[in-house]
């Protein structure tokens, strides 16, 4: 168990003011049976927010910034505690049904179907082992078969997508995983998250193994312990974007996020 | 005789329709063609009773499907009781996970439903289709019957029917039902859609404001219409005229410019209502028609008044099999498709298309139902000034306010082609008053 203090930091500009920026911001860790909430501060470039939870369980914010301006900063900061235990309870069924079935962007394609069926022939999973363990072997497998690299693939690049090209980052990771166990009739969800140390935020997986929930970080080959603070789940990134924003207007906006985490005792 | 008067003025009829804009508008190969919707005045008549029948069966469909909608999205006890696999509530396209834990004002989820039926050769009444999204079509026997009394006075005077003038009033009750404060507003994408004049005709005739997307606006958790002088007055109620993914570009599709940012959440605070609410798709596909009288049994304990059509399900075992021997004699239907599409009967195709079809139903067979060709009693149309027999189905509209509220009257449309089964109006189909005889 730890006890981390994450900070993230968000700012877009843009090249020409614009009116009326709509946002949605999901990026506030929750309590679970993981982890425990000490603190948390928000602040946002906006005159005011509303804040709400989504189909998914997430906590956000919303509003609507409707005078011109050139920048729009979110930043938030909190202390949380890590790791208390290694999985979460699954609470109730009928909202771990939705997670056995492909959706939007880890939906398979020819290729993923072909690699999984490989995977099967291969005797990478087998009946003997339990959904956690196969869930595990698939993500051994696929740390292997994949190439962590930036700049070959976007928001919006489907695991098939990157699976093509074969390369890809965290979000790119956590799809195919996601479509893998599918695959293999484990129910998966995808996570947004804070990982120790400084950079932009993380993607992991968690698995519905028995009753349970189980964190497995297929970008690090690894089961989550207690340096992972999680934001939020989803069936894919779409359903869990950190900040959703729609403008209207010219020009060109750059975006900057800042993420950090460090262990405090 | 009077009914005979009433048939000389078809031309007039059809006349001032076009005159008035009633207009079915159709994409076609990428381009918007508009066309008429060619009425035919001989009315389809339904008897008193038969009508009193029709309408328990209809109310009792409605209020299981809307029993149905509530459960799926909160605690799903009809998946967890073993009656609709899960299968058929995760992988249908209409199911939308973002609704999830979303309770609407009064939990009405399907307040105007379009179900659509048609009438064996034998009598009976089948359930071919329920509408629970966006069902269009009230507005058109609505006027043909204003402009039919217009030119023909004496035939309403003769015959004693269910004047379906007051759909205006049940659906200013359902809105207003739901309402949790402020103005009622029709929201329409606009002049292009295939429905704009029902958008336009429905408003006039509730006395609710017509709106596009760009006149409303979320504030604080509220719904706002912008006022000519750019004062926001506050709106309760949105019968809106937009399908769920095009809602709502913060919730939904976020390619959206029809939408109005942040509408969903304000929804999900109960602070406006939607009619219908967004999810609906998921009760009202073709795969999960199938399970709708075991809805029925299961959320009222009542046996279906009204059938549907005999229907297999490829996805069980025992009903594949059928399938397959009775292919020739059996419609299949795509459960994704809408609008008389993906829609093909067993004996119309070649040796090649079966294989090639059956070993897609082997591959899919989630994806499609199997249902008997029922033999339609046909309706007469005047065709040059002959009657001919042509196939037709009828739409209900069944409006869910304090209590679920069976417009006497709907929409009767029929195919132009003898030799189709499809009526459609996306597919060239013409459309006939419905009269409800009151005694």
């Amino acid at each position: 168990m730890k006890k981390l203090s994450y900070d993230y930091y968000m700012k877009i500009g843009y090249s020409i003011p614009v009116e009326n920026c709509h946002f949605t911001i999901k990026c506030f860790p929750q309590n679970t049976d993981r982890q425990r909430i000490l603190s948390q501060h928000i602040e946002i470039s906006a005159q005011g927010y509303n804040e709400g939870c989504d189909g998914f369980g997430n906590r956000q914010i919303y509003g609507t910034v409707a005078c011109a301006h050139d920048v729009f900063v979110f930043h938030t900061t909190g202390e949380t505690e890590c790791g208390m235990r290694e999985e979460e309870e699954a609470a109730v069924a009928e909202k771990t049904g939705m997670f056995r079935y492909a959706h939007g962007y880890n939906t398979p394609g020819s290729g993923l179907r072909s690699y999984f069926e490989e995977l099967v022939r291969a005797q990478v999973i087998s009946d003997g082992q339990d959904d956690l363990q196969k869930s595990i072997e698939l993500m051994h497998r696929l740390y292997q078969d994949f190439k962590y690299e930036k700049n070959q693939t976007t928001m919006t690049t489907t695991a098939e997508q990157a699976w093509q090209i074969g390369a890809g980052v965290c979000q790119d990771y956590a799809h195919i995983l996601i479509a893998l166990c599918q695959m293999a009739g484990i129910p998966a969800r995808y996570v947004t998250g804070m990982l120790i140390g400084e950079g932009a935020s993380h993607a992991w997986v968690e698995v519905l193994a028995g009753e349970h929930w189980y964190p497995l970080d297929p970008t690090n080959n690894c089961v989550v312990t207690d340096s992972h603070i999680k934001i939020g789940t989803g069936r894919d990134a779409g359903d869990c974007l950190i900040n959703r924003g729609i403008m209207h207007g010219g020009g060109t906006q750059t975006q900057e996020v800042r993420v950090c985490v460090t262990e405090t005792t | 005789m009077s009914t005979l008067e009433l048939l000389q003025h078809t031309d007039t009829v059809n006349e001032l329709l076009a005159r008035y804009g009633v207009k079915f508008g159709i994409y076609k190969n990428n381009t918007f063609k508009e066309q008429l919707f060619p009425f035919d005045a001989i009315p389809r008549i339904i008897g008193h009773e038969e009508f009193d029948y029709l309408e328990r069966g209809l109310k009792q469909r409605v209020m299981a499907l809307n029993l149905f909608l509530k459960d799926i999205y909160s605690k799903k006890q009809i998946v967890k009781d073993g009656v609709v696999p899960e299968d058929f509530i995760f992988a249908s396209s209409g199911y939308m996970a973002e609704c999830e834990g979303t309770m609407p004002p009064k939990g009405i989820y399907s307040h105007i439903s379009g179900i659509d039926l048609v009438k064996g050769k034998d009598g009976t009444w089948y359930i071919l289709e329920d509408n629970l999204r966006v069902p269009s079509g009230a507005s058109y026997p609505m006027i043909a019957r204003e402009l039919c009394r217009r030119s023909s006075p004496d035939t309403f005077h003769d015959h004693r029917l269910e004047d379906n003038r007051n759909y205006a009033k049940l659906l200013r009750r359902t809105m207003d039902y739901v309402n949790p404060g402020g103005h009622t507003v029709i929201l329409t994408p606009g002049r292009y859609n295939a429905a704009y004049f029902e958008h336009s005709y429905l408003a006039e005739k509730t006395g609710a404001h017509l709106a596009n997307g760009s006149e409303l606006v979320v504030e604080d958790d509220k719904l706002f219409y912008r006022a000519m002088d750019g004062k926001l007055e506050r709106v309760g109620a949105v019968y809106r005229r937009i399908s769920d993914e095009y809602l709502d570009p913060m919730n939904f599709n976020p390619e959206s410019l029809i939408g109005i940012p942040h509408i969903y959440d304000v929804f999900k605070k109960g602070n406006v209502a939607l009619l219908n609410a967004p999810g609906n798709g998921v009760a009202d596909d073709k795969g999960i028609y199938y399970f709708v009288p075991k809805m029925i049994k299961y959320y009222l304990g009542e046996e279906p008044i009204l059938s549907n059509a005999p229907t297999y399900l490829p996805f069980y075992e025992e009903d594949m099999s059928y399938v397959l021997e009775h292919f020739d004699d059996l419609v299949l239907k795509d459960v994704a498709e809408a609008g008389g599409y993906g829609v093909v009967f067993g004996s119309s195709m070649t040796t090649r298309q079966k294989e090639d079809f059956i070993a897609l139903l082997k591959k899919e067979p989630r994806r499609f139902i199997a249902q008997e060709v029922i033999d339609f009693q046909d309706l007469d149309i005047l065709e040059g000034g002959e009657a001919v027999p042509r196939k037709a189905d009828l739409r209900a509209f069944v409006l869910m306010a304090d209590e679920p509220l069976v417009w006497k009257s709907g929409l009767t449309r029929f195919s132009r082609n003898p030799d189709s089964f499809i009526v459609n109006s996306s597919q060239g189909g013409g459309f006939k008053d419905t009269w409800v005889l009151s005694q």
